[in-house]
Order: structure tokens, then C-alpha cells, then sequence
């Protein structure tokens, strides 16, 4: 990472562009995982999606710095054999978490207790599902606090998965993503800006900001200037210049 | 005048972390969602060494919780496939057992806990009014008209969920952490009075007036109404405890 007193000058475009590239890397991981489980036939045997999903997550879910929390494959109904829902999803190490307690290792999330049962059952309703369904293209989902396994504030990517074009959809992979870490890649741009920013979402939500009278989970309500990140409904926005109050 | 650092703060930093008698703690989770309703018969529990993780104790210690459990009738130990740790089903509410878990808990600590529990529902619902986008709100009411009200096992179950909808629309991880860490704690008892169908219909009613004023982004009246609906929840358990002190039963 650049040290903040050297990098020149710094536009918001470069900020806008740095978030959309950092989304795209993301995707560009799950787009590989996509292909893998695009390749096979029209149904699974649920241990052999299970393997084959494990393989593919459990590298990116540990490690020093992981860039995901969470991820995996949600099936649609039909495709994995005598199920009709069937999540594949591993979960990176946990530290106190209230609901899971602490793991020093990926675990697969058990959908056994009750608690997720109601959750699941409507899960083609959720945003993360059915977007990518209905649109057939990729989706940020949050950011939202997770109160069903990491107890965190994160976005959730999904990508549909589909055999060939204008066939059924076999499920979404998907990624858990923390605003921590998008934080730790973005912030030191935002920073290098002359200006107060904020990253917000499609609906105003403040996800990043170096305006402290924007602050995180907030909405936005100012109307300055911003630019678009490419490829997601995100946008910085120019916080006023305002002298500060203490 | 020099500033000094005032003990409290810092002291804090090296409080004991867990108090002593885990076992206990761990039988005493237990049987209140079990006399209290929130775990329901022929419910399987997590398995042993699942409960040791999420607890965060060691094996020995759910095994001893869990034999406290079978001694008392609360759970038996079903061997082979499919086999675990099942509760029991009653053949009369736990009356008994509630009227013992009211007695053993001072007046005192009963109401302390409904204030801490107020103040962190307080919290989410005004953070959630100020925060809520309108489909957050959508969501909300979505998520409250499907939510069953009418049944004692569904208000118990759903006076939580809420609670946990707004704590997430406040968009705090931590509200969210330490809002399941008190329900963990305090629900299955604050949530006593869900046997009342009249005081099943005051909740809903309460919830919507909740939902109704994060839609509306007003803060205040958003805090205000958790705040009474929190306070009629503990009058309804501080009633009850002191007929069971009187020699009454907790539900008459």
C-alpha cells in the first residue's frame, strides 16, 4: 500500500475507481467458482456438490487476511438430488461470535438448529437469491449486520450459476465480505483526497467516509457532487467543506 | 488543576471475564427455555461438543449441564442415529419449575434486568428509526404481518425475532451482538407474560406502532414505544412473581 503522503493528487474518480475495482476482484473469484460448478449435469448428489464447493471456498475463507467471511453455493430447488434446499457454505474462523462461539478453522454453516429454519425456507425470496435470479446478473446485497452466523456488518456478492445460456438456474455462489476490510483497502485513498468523501449505496447508506459527519450506516441526504463506481450501484459522494466543530 | 485518571474505566479492562459455576449456567440456559417454552418438545439440542463451542466451555462442563437437565426431567439422551439430547415433552406445563425459577430471583434483579434489556431495545429501535431506508421499512413490515402473534409458542418466538429486526436495522454489529447475548440471557423470562393473550395482543400492536414510527424515521416515538412495551413486559413478569411470593400460582 502507497504511503498516504506520496501519492499524487488524488481525484474521486480514482476513489470511485478503486472501490469498483476492488468489487470486480471479488467477483472475479466467484465468476471462477461459477465456471467450475457450471460444468456438470442438470442434478447433484448432495455430497458431491458439498466436495466440490469445499474445495473451492475453504482456501479464501483462511489465511492471513481473508477476503472473505463467509461463502458457497445455494442451490435452486431441483438441482441437488432429494433436496429442496440445500446450502453449501462455509464459514471463515470466528472469534466470540455469539451465536457460533470461536473456531480457529473454516466450518460448514449447520442449517440444523431452529433458528435458521423459518430463514431458509423463504430464501428465494431474499434479495441475495432472487436478484440474480430474476436479472441473471451479479449482486451486492447490504451492507447489512448479519444476525444469522457472523455477527458482522458485510455485503454479501452473489453470481447465478447456470449450465448454458436460457437454462434453469442451478443456484448462486456467493461470498460474505466485511465493510472492515473493504475499509482497510479504500481508506488510505479516500484519505489521500482533498476533499471530505463518503462511499454510499444505492440508497444512501455511508459504507466508507472521511467526513466525520457522515458516518458509517448513515444515510446520506446531502446532494453534492458524486461519481459512480463502475459496475455497482455505488457512489462517493463530496461531503461539504465545513469547518470543524470542535 | 492537574487531571487525574479516575479508577473505573480502566479497572474495568481486567474484571473477571466469566464468573464461576459454568455447569450451573449452562443447566440454568437450558431450563428456562425449556419451562419457558422457547425450546419445544422433541426439539433436538445442538450436539455436545456444538454446545461446548457456542457456550465456550469446555465438553465436561455441557456434560455436566446436560445431566442436570436429565435429573430434573428437562431432557432425555436418546442413543444411536438420530440420536442427541431431546426435550422432553410435559404432561403438564412447567408450572412447578417457573414458580421455582420466580421465587429463586430477587425482585431486585429482575427488575435490573428489564432495564438493561429496555435500555439496549431502546437503543435499536431509536438507531433503527433514524437509519431505516424505505426497504428497510418494506422489510419490516413484511416480516411483521407474516409473523404469528396469536399462538403462545409464536409470540415467544417472534417478540425476539423482532427485537433482532430492529437491532439490525440499526446497522450496529454490536446492538445486534449484545441484543442476542441478553435474549440468550433474559428473553425466555421477560417473554413470560406471552402465555396472556391479552398481553399478545398489546405486543403486536406495540410492534406496529414500532414499525410504524421507523417508517416514519421518528426516532423518538420509535424509543418511546420500546420503551413501554418493554416496561409492560416486566410488569407482567414482576405481577407474576409476586403472586407466586403471595403463594399463588405465576399464571392466575
Amino acid at each position: 500500500m502507497p504511503e498516504i503522503s506520496k501519492l499524487p493528487d488524488v481525484t474521486i474518480s480514482d476513489c470511485a475507481a478503486a472501490v469498483g475495482a476492488f468489487f470486480a476482484g471479488a467477483f472475479t473469484q466467484l465468476d471462477g467458482w461459477r465456471q467450475v460448478l457450471s460444468e456438470g449435469e442438470t442434478t447433484v448428489r448432495p455430497a458431491e456438490l458439498d466436495a466440490r464447493v469445499e474445495a473451492l471456498v475453504r482456501p479464501a475463507l483462511t489465511g492471513a487476511s481473508p477476503l472473505f467471511v463467509g461463502a458457497g453455493f445455494i442451490a435452486a430447488p431441483g438441482y441437488v438430488r432429494g433436496r429442496d434446499i440445500h446450502f453449501a457454505w462455509w464459514l471463515g474462523p470466528q472469534a466470540g461470535n455469539p451465536l457460533l462461539g470461536s473456531s480457529s478453522a473454516a466450518t460448514r454453516l449447520d442449517l440444523a438448529t431452529r433458528a435458521y429454519t423459518d430463514y431458509v425456507h423463504d430464501f428465494r425470496t431474499l434479495e441475495w437469491y432472487q436478484v440474480p435470479q430474476s436479472t441473471n446478473q451479479t449482486h451486492v446485497t447490504g451492507p447489512y449486520v448479519d444476525r444469522l452466523c457472523t455477527c458482522e456488518y458485510i455485503f454479501t456478492l452473489t453470481m447465478p450459476v447456470r449450465i448454458g445460456e436460457g437454462t434453469p438456474m442451478l443456484g448462486v455462489v456467493g461470498a460474505d465480505i466485511s465493510v472492515r476490510h473493504l475499509e482497510s483497502i479504500v481508506l488510505p485513498l479516500f484519505l489521500a483526497a482533498d476533499r471530505p468523501l463518503a462511499l454510499v449505496t444505492a440508497v444512501d447508506r455511508v459504507v466508507v467516509s472521511t467526513d466525520p459527519t457522515l458516518q458509517v450506516g448513515q444515510l446520506a441526504s446531502q446532494t453534492g457532487d458524486s461519481v459512480a463506481c463502475s459496475g455497482l450501484p455505488f457512489r462517493v459522494l463530496v461531503g461539504p467543506d465545513r469547518p470543524p466543530r470542535f | 488543576m492537574e487531571a487525574h485518571n479516575r479508577p473505573g474505566a480502566r479497572e474495568a479492562i481486567f474484571a473477571q471475564l466469566i464468573d464461576a459455576g459454568r455447569t450451573e449456567q449452562v443447566t440454568a440456559r437450558l431450563t428456562d427455555a425449556i419451562i419457558l417454552g422457547v425450546l419445544a418438545p422433541d426439539e433436538r439440542l445442538p450436539s455436545e461438543s456444538d454446545l461446548a463451542r457456542r457456550f465456550g466451555v469446555a465438553l465436561i462442563t455441557v456434560r455436566e449441564g446436560l445431566a442436570g437437565l436429565r435429573d430434573a426431567g428437562l431432557v432425555e439422551t436418546r442413543r444411536g442415529r438420530g440420536g442427541g439430547s431431546f426435550v422432553m415433552k410435559a404432561d403438564a406445563p412447567h408450572s412447578t419449575l417457573v414458580q421455582a425459577r420466580l421465587h429463586g430471583l430477587a425482585q431486585v434483579d429482575l427488575s435490573d434486568m428489564a432495564v438493561h434489556f429496555a435500555t439496549i431495545v431502546e437503543g435499536c429501535a431509536q438507531r433503527a428509526a433514524l437509519h431505516a431506508s424505505e426497504p428497510d421499512s418494506d422489510r419490516l413490515d413484511l416480516w411483521l404481518r407474516g409473523a404469528d402473534f396469536a399462538t403462545v409458542a409464536g409470540a415467544r418466538t417472534n417478540a425476539g425475532g423482532f427485537y433482532l429486526e430492529l437491532a439490525v436495522l440499526s446497522q450496529s454489529a454490536r446492538l445486534v451482538r449484545d441484543l442476542i447475548r441478553l435474549q440468550a440471557e433474559f428473553g425466555p423470562l421477560l417473554l413470560l407474560g406471552m402465555t396472556d393473550a391479552r398481553a399478545r395482543r398489546s405486543l403486536l400492536a406495540s410492534s406496529q406502532a414500532i414499525a410504524g414510527a421507523v417508517r416514519a424515521n421518528d426516532a423518538a416515538a420509535a424509543r418511546q414505544f420500546a420503551t413501554e412495551q418493554v416496561r409492560s413486559l416486566a410488569e407482567w413478569l414482576l405481577n407474576a412473581k409476586a403472586r407466586v411470593e403471595r403463594g399463588g400460582a405465576w399464571d392466575a
